[in-house]
């Protein structure tokens, strides 16, 4: 079946990041003046505001900072009920937003905040591949 | 001390639009405006042809344009739920400066009714937004406005300080006690709402689900609504039939604007307005009296009680829980029944200032303008806080009758 969810439209900003993730890697925006990776990708560095952004290739290892069971959604995830949404604290700093995977939405007290999580991808088209992280 | 610009200007008067709620009949947020604004003007005696300032969250040249004036100084600041704490502080700063004598701030948002013509909530997921290149990385995860982001904060708290969501349950059934109190409250009774009327932490926990935590009774409502206040410096505000509510102190901040870059899920940057709201009235928390905490969420208005010093850090739920909040409490919060069971357009701030000033200012006895009957409190001062976006954005007010 068809990827019948909300498709991000890659844009010139983060084009390196959805090639990589079309070949299964989860590149990162790191500021080469202070070392520090950011997301969401930006022209400037939040933390220094230098311009000087490169890409790494990060672990594509998390923890779960935070989470919540979605008992009410729109369009092709309002299938999906209940499912759980989290936030992750990446590996090399900052954070990500995503659907967790490998869990049970039905017992949200299983979940442990703190947890290992990796990251997946899903190819949503011919274009781009969505990250997931699932509990390991 | 007090700053230089504690008391440089008053709200003078405090209105809501006529009808809010779910009327029958679809409103335009402009004619919500509009009402209020007439209401305000009538209350306070100003004519509409003397307001010099306009400020409004985004919307002030077509309200200009409406009333046929020609205002000195325009404000659309829209950043949320708590834009109308911010326009008191810059009418405020305006008034001081002497650039304007009489401002103008106003709120009209038709929530229900744009729901009822299709306008909004027609099971689309959002769009990529240009202006938040974040939301590239968390539309496509099913989010679906505000509810599904805050659901996370109130995991974060119950992680991080040990509470759950049973105390925060305390929230929704105590300030249901004071919309119990106001006639004008959507859950004011059986008879007003079939949800309306006395609520238990069983119910609350029990409600239908919305994102886990957070059960249906620990999110707001939606409902048109309108509200207007008057803001006027000293000399004018002393010569007027309506009393005035001072601006002691004044205070805004943020910390981000998509949730993806709030980097403590348990505070907000109400931490920072109110430092800067307090310290220019020479005040503290120690001070206040009552608290109207913006409520989009119980886990909102816990959360505040702690920024504003009101409460411990992780404990601002107990405010409720034990009673202190409630009717006939030490310290009443939230005393219209707040966006949980009064009434919620969206951005709520403007109703916020409308019942502060209506609980400082004697105007709650007349029964007229505000439509509120009744004075719920003997306070004297108020400490209000607007939290707008995704717990992203804060404006503080400390504001002080005679």
């Amino acid at each position: 079946m068809a990827y019948n969810k909300p498709i991000p439209e890659p844009d010139p900003l983060n084009k390196v990041f959805w090639e990589g993730a079309k070949a299964g890697k989860l590149m990162l925006p790191r500021c080469t003046s202070c070392n520090r990776v950011h997301w969401y990708p930006r022209i400037i560095c939040p933390h220094c505001h230098a311009r000087e952004i490169e890409w790494i290739e990060g672990s594509g290892v998390g923890y779960i900072h935070t989470f919540a069971v979605q008992h009410r959604a729109f369009g092709g995830w309002a299938e999906e009920v209940p499912f759980v949404t989290a936030y992750i604290d990446l590996q090399e700093g900052d954070r990500m937003f995503t659907v967790l995977r490998g869990v049970d939405p039905t017992k949200p007290e299983s979940i442990q905040i703190g947890a290992k999580v990796k990251v997946e991808f899903e190819q949503a088209n011919d274009d781009v591949a969505i990250p997931f992280w699932r509990v390991v | 001390m007090p700053g230089e610009l504690s008391r440089a200007a008053a709200i003078v008067g405090a209105a809501e639009a006529n009808e809010i709620g779910y009327p029958e009949t679809p409103k335009t947020a402009l004619q919500l405006h509009i009402e209020a604004i007439k209401n305000v003007s009538e209350q306070t005696g100003i004519p509409i042809s003397k307001i010099d300032g306009i400020f409004s969250a985004g919307w002030s040249s077509q309200i200009a344009e409406h009333l046929g004036l020609h205002p000195k100084y325009i404000d659309t600041t829209s950043v949320g739920g708590c834009s109308f704490e911010m326009h008191v502080h810059h009418a405020l700063a305006a008034i001081h400066a002497g650039i304007i004598d009489i401002a103008l701030v106003t709120h009209g948002e038709n929530g229900w009714s744009q729901r009822a013509t299709g306008g909004r909530g027609t099971g689309r997921a959002r769009g990529m937004d240009p202006w938040d290149p974040g939301s590239l990385f968390s539309n496509p995860y099913g989010v679906s406005g505000a509810p599904s982001n805050y659901s996370h904060a109130m995991t974060r708290h119950n992680h991080r300080w040990g509470s759950t969501p049973e105390d925060f349950a305390h929230i929704a059934v105590v300030t249901r006690q004071w919309a119990m109190l106001n006639p004008r409250a959507i859950m004011f009774s059986k008879e007003t709402n079939p949800g309306g009327g006395p609520i238990t932490v069983e119910d609350v926990n029990n409600a239908r689900l919305v994102s886990w935590p957070l059960t249906l009774l620990h999110c707001c409502l939606v409902t048109d609504h309108g509200g207007a206040v008057l803001i006027a410096k000293p000399e004018i505000a002393k010569s007027l039939k309506t009393k005035p509510v001072w601006i002691a102190g004044a205070g805004e901040n943020m910390s981000h604007s998509n949730m993806l870059e709030m980097e403590d899920f348990t505070a907000t940057s109400a931490a920072a307005s109110s430092a800067a709201a307090y310290k220019m009235a020479g005040m503290g928390p120690e001070d206040m009296e009552m608290a109207m905490l913006y409520d989009s969420f119980t886990v909102t208005a816990g959360i505040t009680a702690e920024m504003l010093g009101l409460a411990p850090r992780g404990e601002g739920f107990r405010l409720w829980k034990d009673g202190h909040a409630a009717p006939g409490g030490k310290f009443p919060i939230n005393t219209n029944g707040g966006g949980l069971s009064f009434n919620h357009s969206g951005m709520y701030g403007m109703q916020l200032l409308v019942e502060a000033y209506r609980q400082l200012s004697g105007t709650a006895e007349d029964g007229g303008y505000s439509g509120l009957p009744g004075k719920q409190t003997k306070a004297r001062s108020c400490v209000v806080n607007g939290t707008g976006g995704s717990l992203s954005t804060t404006g503080t007010l400390v504001l002080v009758a005679d």
